[in-house]
């Protein structure tokens, strides 16, 4: 008898059964299993705090997504949402994404007890960090800082803090009173800020002196050029007539734009093309179509914008025309003042190859289009004045000399807070980093028994993944007119659980021990899915991580039964048929790991 | 789509369940094929899936294990006319039909209830056929007769429409004597008869049961007065019915609300039952005492033809891994009639018994018996093996245990075996729910498969040393071709290591499970 046996390795998907994974492979399998918070640029917690939604704790998902994204009630509004589009209710016909950027929103709009600070991580350092630039970089950069126990100052020229939340989306999408409660948030953890003051490449080498380090996250200030042609030797336009779409922004979220007349064209497809479009037509009182055209005129095609299909709906029946593969020419003025824009309309050309297509202007196809008032919102740069001469960016965050760091869109060009308040909290980890001499906390990953759920519950079921998505209540277009209310009310009572019962809550492991399994098939019998595969190979990677498997349907092919995560709606049938305790549940969350806390 | 926004926690079968418990077959024949509810629903007609595509299994239910011999002739026409003429004993004295088209079903019911045969509640989340010692009525170390007990009790239960939907399925079995050959051990609820004084009466143990988690029967009462032990096994009903677990019907067994609650407490709320239900508690008692009957052997049935205390005679019928076509049960039917009471008796080995014969007539019967191709010596010893159907036509099970049956067989007929035939007995079960309890055995097989560097192939755990009161520890896993030579390296060890008249558990029990591992793994 050719005893022991054999037999294939026991398959592992995290390096341990329970307790830290600290290895790639841990790192890979939970990216893979969470495709939201991968793809996520802060690395949110989604199905942490979507459970706790669905159970009913909205402080606790509030206090999640307050670590994890810094400002919920902010992002939950007004978010790209890369996680949507990664989701894997996106997988398969299951009623597009779960809604994970309205959920953030509804925790913040229904707390029961106002948010507090987050604790700090470690004991006070006696390091002092300044912090140039109060936006949404700045700010996560600042509190993660104060949370290593460093001192920091922040400096912001404006004399309220929040930067392009503040003054680059309109108000009716991302109210004042939700940026001032999370800011105070942070500035209550300890900062001390300096508004109105402006710093300049002389006082930039003062901090440079006087701190132990320096974050410039200034963003992108200035506006993107665009090379228009003017009759020639016509006088200057009256001021007012071509406004950088920053600009405007900021004037309308300031209460200085009002009584817009005439036509008004936007220049761009991003979102701040389409908030200026949109802000102007509350400020020309063109919602209700009283006479007057605004319109977004675009180069390339409806796809190719920022804003989502239903925005541009949204737009639409708020009496903004959107023109696309169009190309501005030059301005054609009457009487001195600006009358119209000449654009020459394009056509896209396919291409055969994987390249994107090409976007070419049309012989002879020149129109003008009446325009008084023109927008240009085609993107900000950097205002790069402040640095001080020979002062460069370096590997990462770094710069070329040690205490000047980067961080936000002053490093990355025009993006989205979600990815400002990533590069805020990489910069504090970075600094801390450089100043400590050790990386005193590391994300690893936490792989939890769910002993206390021995039942495999979840509570989830298929029918929950089925369900249609919970409707996002509107103001009306009257409504919008009137006050400048905000645009989308939040989620009902009734639809956040909906909302959040949707998610499959990837966090939960559902894992085969394979040296307990025998093979009877029955978990296979009662899935709701083909979420379990008998499985004759599978696919690692140098790391070990399983990247696919070879599925059979023969048992005597079958070397291992494989929980297929990907497909896996969590709901525990098979853990609870399995008649050998061979499948468990776990949960895997990124978490800090400090070295020495306070 | 439906909104469905809550966690909840009830499994898919409660919301079925709740949906109603009733079936139309004729309709069901009509259009041929049943639907997952209806597959759940089924169970409590008795009707079961097949691992064959398009078949069906009917499981006619038998309370006490007894049937009279019309009764067997309407089962042996039904198995001719809808199941191949197959049909196939249980290890709760059942009778299964396992070829059955579904167009069948509805004629099937029709046709057994002409001679008072019934599937009804043959499975599902019922009170399940109540089983008793196949020796109840002539059993030398019988306490009481418990044969009418037990029917009664499956007539009372099963007529309760407030036990039809219990968590799961809850198994009632009576034993004669305290040997308990009836298995009440390992029965959710088990009626022992025993003698305290010169009073009969029943000892009840509760929450036994094999599957993946084993567990033994605890004492409930140590001394139930005979006319109570029906109300007593109501009370127990409903403590099944009100606190088993309906999420996880892995766990709903009456055995975890005994394990979760305790002893005490259920004990306690039965007794609340009791009299909510205005029974009469006096009497029962469950403070321990010295049982006075007569003394038994471990294993009373090990015995061929016997005289019973009667002075009637007894022929036993061995029944080939539990399957047999439907002349032969009709030839035994016959022999009954002419020489017996006109019944025949089902066994928890799965085995057929005749009754009721005249002592001198024994060898006459049993001459009849063998010329029908059946063997009548050997019970309860290593060639009685219980095997249960195994993938042969079961849905669930992992591996084939009657090709192993037919492996071990050649193996323990070896003469050098001869002499500890009845030492030792073997349950061979082919998935994790032991519907042969194979922890209860001396040798036990349970079913699975073995990965090998790819693919996997079929092989059964096996344990050894098993009973009742002290499930066996496990030997190791093996792959079906190797066992002959493992069972043979047991028995050879066993040999070398037992001292005259102790059987293959005790054995185990007194030198622990290493010599066995040694002999086998070296
Ligand atoms: S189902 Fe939930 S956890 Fe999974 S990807 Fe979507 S939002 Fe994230
Ligand atoms: S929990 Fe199990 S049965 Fe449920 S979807 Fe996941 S793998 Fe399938
Ligand atoms: S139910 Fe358990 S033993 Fe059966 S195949 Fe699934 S994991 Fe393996």
């Amino acid at each position: 008898m050719n005893y022991p046996y054999c037999k294939a390795t026991n398959p592992t998907e995290y390096s341990v059964v329970e307790g830290l994974g600290e290895t790639a492979k841990d790192q890979k399998t939970l990216a893979k299993d969470i495709p939201c918070q991968a793809a996520c640029p802060a690395k949110t917690d989604v199905p942490g705090y979507i459970e706790q939604i669905a159970r009913g704790d909205l402080d606790a998902a509030y206090r999640i997504n307050q670590e994890c994204n810094v400002f919920p009630g902010v992002l939950g509004r007004i978010c790209t949402r890369p996680c949507e589009d990664a989701c894997r209710h996106h997988w398969t016909n299951t009623n597009g994404p779960v809604q994970i950027c309205h959920l953030k929103r509804s925790s913040a709009d229904h707390l029961s007890r106002p948010p507090t600070a987050l604790p700090g991580w470690f004991p006070k350092t006696g390091k002092r960090i300044a912090v140039i630039g109060g936006g949404p970089a700045g700010l996560t950069a600042a509190r993660e800082l104060i949370r290593y126990g460093h001192a920091v100052t922040l400096f912001e020229r404006r004399t309220t803090l929040g930067g392009m939340m503040l003054d680059g989306i309109p108000r009716f999408r991302l109210p004042l009173p939700t940026i001032k409660a999370e800011i105070a948030l942070i500035v209550s953890s300890g900062i001390d800020v300096r508004t109105g003051e402006c710093i300049d490449a002389a006082r930039l080498t003062e901090l440079e002196a006087d701190y132990d380090a320096v974050v410039v996250a200034t963003g992108t200030t200035l506006p993107r050029p665009l090379e228009l042609d003017r009759p020639t030797a016509s006088p200057p336009l009256p001021a007012g007539s071509i406004i950088p779409g920053l600009d405007f922004m900021k004037a309308y979220n300031d209460g200085q734009v009002t009584g817009l007349k005439g036509d008004v064209v936007v220049i761009g497809g991003g979102f701040t093309a389409v908030d200026c479009a949109r802000s102007c037509a509350r400020a020309a009182k063109r919602l209700l179509g009283d006479g007057g055209e605004v319109s977004i005129m675009y180069r390339r095609t409806e796809h190719h914008m920022a804003a989502e299909l239903e925005e541009l709906e949204e737009i639409r029946l708020e009496n903004i025309q959107v023109r696309t593969l169009v190309t501005p020419l030059g301005l054609v003025t009457e009487n001195g003042a600006l009358s119209g824009v000449r654009f020459i309309r394009n056509k896209v050309q396919e291409t055969a190859s994987t390249g994107k297509p090409a976007i070419l202007p049309i012989e002879g196809s020149e129109f003008v289009q009446p325009c008084h008032t023109l927008i240009v919102a085609i993107g900000q740069e950097q205002d790069r004045s402040l640095l001080p001469a020979g002062l460069t960016a370096g590997e990462g965050q770094k710069t070329n000399r040690p205490k000047i760091f980067f961080a936000g869109e002053f490093l990355t060009g025009s993006s989205d807070v979600i990815h400002a308040v990533a590069q805020g909290k990489a910069v504090a980890s970075e600094i801390d980093r450089v100043l400590m001499g050790v990386e005193r906390k590391k994300n690893h990953v936490t792989i939890e028994q769910m002993r206390h759920m021995g039942d495999g519950e979840t509570g989830r079921q298929r029918a929950h993944d089925l369900q249609s998505p919970a409707p996002m209540p509107l103001t009306d277009i009257p409504g919008r007119a009137r006050d400048n209310a905000e645009v989308e009310q939040g989620f009902t009572k009734e639809g956040i659980p909906v909302a959040a019962t949707r998610c499959y809550l990837c966090h939960y492991k559902y894992s085969i021990d394979n040296d307990l399994c025998i093979h009877c098939d029955w978990c296979i019998e009662v899935a709701p899915r083909a979420c379990i595969k008998k499985v004759s190979r599978l696919c690692t990677d140098a790391d070990g991580f399983i990247q696919d498997y070879v599925e059979t349907d023969v048992s005597a092919k079958a070397t291992f039964i494989h929980i297929d995560s990907d497909a896996c709606i969590r709901c525990g049938k098979c853990l609870r048929v399995c008649p050998v305790g061979a499948i468990t549940m776990r949960k895997a969350s990124l978490t800090p790991c400090l070295a020495n806390p306070s | 789509m439906q909104w469905k926004s809550n966690f909840e926690r009830q499994s898919e079968e409660e919301e079925i369940k709740a949906h109603g418990l009733t079936l139309d077959f004729d309709e069901i024949a009509r259009r041929g094929a049943m639907s997952k509810e209806e597959k759940l629903i089924g169970k409590w007609y008795g009707v079961y899936a097949s691992r064959h595509p398009g078949q069906h299994m009917a499981r006619v239910v038998i309370p006490g294990g007894v049937i009279s011999t019309t009764q067997a002739r309407n089962i042996a026409g039904v198995a001719e006319r809808h199941g191949q003429g197959r049909l196939n004993l249980t290890t709760r004295q059942a009778i299964q039909f396992h070829w059955l088209k579904v167009g069948a079903l509805p004629d099937l019911f029709r046709e057994l209830a002409e001679d008072g045969n019934t599937t009804f509640h043959g499975c599902g989340d019922v009170v399940r056929a109540v089983t008793a010692c196949p020796m109840a009525e002539s059993c030398p170390y019988k306490r009481l007769n418990v044969r009418p007990w037990a029917i009664r009790t499956q007539k009372a239960l099963n007529d309760s429409r407030d036990l039809d939907n219990l968590p799961r399925k809850f198994k009632i079995t009576f034993s004669g004597c305290p040997a308990a050959c009836a298995q009440p051990y390992m029965n959710c609820v088990g009626h022992i008869a025993v003698q305290r004084g010169s009073e009969c009466g029943f000892k009840v143990v509760i929450g036994g049961g094999m599957g993946w988690e084993a567990y033994v029967a605890q004492e409930l009462f140590s001394f139930v007065p005979e006319a109570r032990i029906i109300q007593v096994t109501r009370a127990i009903a409903l403590l099944y019915r009100d606190h088993g677990d309906r999420f996880n019907r892995q766990k709903s067994r009456l055995k975890f609300v005994v394990a979760r609650l305790g002893i005490e407490a259920c004990r306690q709320k039965i007794l609340a039952y009791l009299q909510q239900e205005g029974a009469d508690t006096a009497g029962l008692s469950w403070t321990p005492f010295e049982e006075s009957g007569r003394p038994f052997p471990d294993r009373p049935l090990a015995l061929d033809s016997t005289v019973g205390t009667d002075g009637r005679g007894i022929v036993r019928v061995m029944i080939h891994q539990g399957e047999l076509d439907h002349r032969p049960f009709r030839a035994l039917a016959e022999l009954a009639d002419i020489y017996g009471d006109q019944k025949l008796y089902t066994t928890n080995r799965q085995n057929i018994e005749i009754h009721g014969l005249e002592p001198a007539k024994i060898p006459e019967v049993e001459h009849a018996v063998h010329t029908l191709g059946f063997e009548t010596d050997g019970f309860y010893t290593l060639r009685d093996m219980v095997a249960c159907v195994g993938t042969t036509y079961c849905p669930k099970a992992v591996a084939t245990t009657r090709d192993l049956h037919a492996l071990l067989q050649a193996v323990v007929r070896k003469p050098e075996f001869a002499a500890i035939q009845k030492q030792a007995i073997i349950n061979i079960t082919g998935c994790p729910n032991s519907c042969s309890p194979y922890r209860i055995a001396d040798l036990g097989f349970r079913g699975m498969r073995i990965r090998e560097e790819t693919g996997s192939v079929e092989g059964f755990e096996c344990t050894l040393g098993g009973d009742q009161q002290k499930h066996g520890q496990k030997l190791g896993e093996f792959k079906t071709p190797d066992i002959p030579e493992v069972v043979h390296h047991v028995l050879t060890t066993f040999i070398h290591l037992r001292t005259p008249a102790e059987t293959l558990t005790r054995t185990v029990n007194r030198v622990g499970i290493a010599p066995f591992q040694k002999a086998v793994f070296s």
